[in-house]
């Protein structure tokens, strides 16, 4: 996307602009092809459009993509994951699981992590639950030695800019290993 | 004195019309200047993921969430070639060597590791990928770089400044987007997040701040109250600053509260690159023509201690039969001595901070 940044026409001029100075204008102007000046105004006001549209997007979406609203909320939440298994037992996450899985090992990010601990709503409760719900799926699909376990399930509890509590439950896909 | 010739370029103060965004050449100097500090801020950024790497540890063997889902997941060993290359580009951008390679390739590195995983998304990140865009779309290595070495017009620095303007438009709208969100929120505007944020991460303070200054501020930054006051004013800085880094007579003071602003955030919060990128970011408001200003100074170490200082190359700095400093402005006007001085140092982008305050004074008391 570089232009032909030569400057044409780059003929100096003199004026006496201040008492004993003397400046030296060097007037010039970029010369494009029609097609090229065309592209560079059209990928101009797109990227502005865009950036627009994202902005505006961003108050529809829990996630605030690209919006620019940074330190959104004081908002806290905590969970308790079970697995449910398939005769229907509720084991926490924190008891031996099949394959020693560990939740803190497999989700590696500490937004997700310890999940039993009251903590910090990253980017807004809204984001971080539905950074927690999709977690949930992601680790029923990567335990797969792990046989019994049909489904996870979170009791969520959140507290958004301190009011609350609000209550939800979230539960992962079931899985094919276990059926 | 004798006469003095000055080099005002024909560089853009603010287009006139909507072509001359386009058409009209300026300095890509503040282009150059945020090239070379993206340049380390890219290695930082990058370093988790090389580290990651070393350990062959990849973005797939954690939680992540695709952006696309029609997209295929893309292996993890093209991530860590990926963030190597970024590297290695970024280094090759900060340096200026074969620039209009280096600078695109470690915009498309770093993107493509943003966009592996919505869980890679910050706020900050996104601001340094328009950052990287806005110069690699730039021709910055025209300038303090080493290609420009190897250029024969190696003292023009002019090129086409649309990536500028539109890096200019982005970049206040940023601060725009930040403070009017906050603005119709009322729980921001009233105090409430920020004095819970700062109830919650007061250790940051403890850690970041000596004592026994540490317990003073704990002190403070705990109290409602104080978080019903400063709440509005951070709403009406990010305000201020989005609108009044667009106006000549207001722009000195909006890079000023910018400054403040970032270094308040960097003290209370843990926003990655964010600080030093939007504080390098300020440079792109420096007016793009440089040396219309010169500078006449007694001794030769007095103009390279100035030059040295000028990044942003503000001043035609010369030596001449003077006993006194002197400075003859964009306006004509002549300053010398500790006037002089003061502006010179208001314009330098290591002392600005500390000189701008005294020099604006200086001019509302006039």
């Amino acid at each position: 996307m570089h232009e032909g940044t030569g400057p044409s026409g780059s003929g100096a001029t003199h004026c006496g602009c201040m008492e004993g100075t003397q400046v030296t204008r060097l007037d010039a102007t970029i010369e494009r092809p029609r097609w090229r000046a065309r592209l560079v105004r059209t990928f101009f006001v797109a990227v502005l459009v865009a950036q627009a549209l994202l902005l505006v997007r961003s108050y529809d979406d829990p996630h605030n993509f690209f919006g620019f609203q940074p330190f959104n909320e004081s908002s806290t939440w905590q969970a308790s994951v079970v697995r449910v298994t398939v005769d229907g037992r509720r084991i926490p996450i924190d008891e031996p699981w099949p394959g020693d899985y560990d939740w803190d090992q497999l989700v590696g990010w500490r937004v997700v992590q310890h999940p039993e601990r009251t903590k910090h709503a990253y980017s807004g409760l809204d984001a971080s639950l539905d950074f927690f719900d999709e977690s949930l799926d992601w680790v029923a699909d990567h335990t797969p030695d792990d046989a019994e376990t049909l489904y996870l399930e979170a009791e969520v509890t959140g507290f958004r800019n301190t009011r609350g509590p609000e209550y939800r439950t979230l539960r992962s896909d079931d899985r094919e290993e276990a059926r | 004195m004798t006469a003095v010739e000055t080099r005002a370029r024909r560089g853009l103060v603010a287009p006139r019309t909507f072509d001359e965004v386009f058409d009209v050449p300026g300095s890509i100097r503040s282009m150059a200047v945020l090239r070379i500090v993206l340049a380390p801020i890219v290695v930082l950024h990058l370093l988790p993921f090389i580290t990651d790497s070393l350990d062959g540890v990849t973005y797939l063997d954690r939680f992540n969430e695709p952006w696309f889902d029609v997209v295929p997941a893309v292996p993890g060993a093209v991530q860590i070639v990926v963030v190597w290359i970024g590297l290695g580009a970024a280094v090759a951008m900060g340096l200026g060597w074969q620039t209009r390679i280096a600078a695109p390739l470690t915009t498309v590195c770093v993107a493509a590791n943003f966009f592996l995983s919505q869980t890679h998304f910050r706020h900050n990140r996104a601001f340094l990928l328009f950052l990287l865009a806005a110069v690699a779309l730039s021709d910055s290595g025209r300038v303090l770089s080493l290609d420009s070495r190897r250029r024969a017009s190696a003292d023009d620095d002019r090129a086409t400044l649309w990536p500028l303007w539109l890096l200019r438009i982005v970049a206040s709208s940023v601060y725009l987007a930040s403070g009017f969100s906050k603005l119709i929120d009322p729980d921001w505007a009233g105090g409430l997040v920020l004095w819970d944020r700062a109830v919650r991460h007061q250790q940051l303070v403890v850690t970041r701040v000596p004592e026994p200054v540490a317990g003073w501020v704990v002190d403070v930054v705990t109290q409602r109250w104080v978080h019903a006051v400063t709440s509005p004013i951070a709403v009406a800085m990010e305000l201020f600053i989005g609108v009044a880094l667009w106006f000549g007579r207001t722009r000195i003071v909006a890079i000023w509260v910018a400054v403040l602003f970032h270094l308040s955030i960097e003290l209370s919060a843990s926003v990655e690159v964010f600080s030093l990128a939007a504080i390098a970011a300020l440079a792109i408001w420096a007016t793009p023509s440089t040396r219309d200003r010169v500078v006449v100074v007694p001794d030769v170490d007095a103009a390279r201690r100035i030059r040295r200082l000028d990044w942003l190359a503000r001043f035609d700095v010369r030596v001449g039969p003077v006993s006194e400093i002197e400075l003859y402005d964009r306006d004509a006007v002549r300053h010398s001595g500790r006037e002089a001085l003061s502006m010179i140092r208001s314009r330098l982008p290591l002392t600005f901070f500390f000189a701008a305050p005294l020099v604006l004074l200086r001019s509302r008391i006039r």
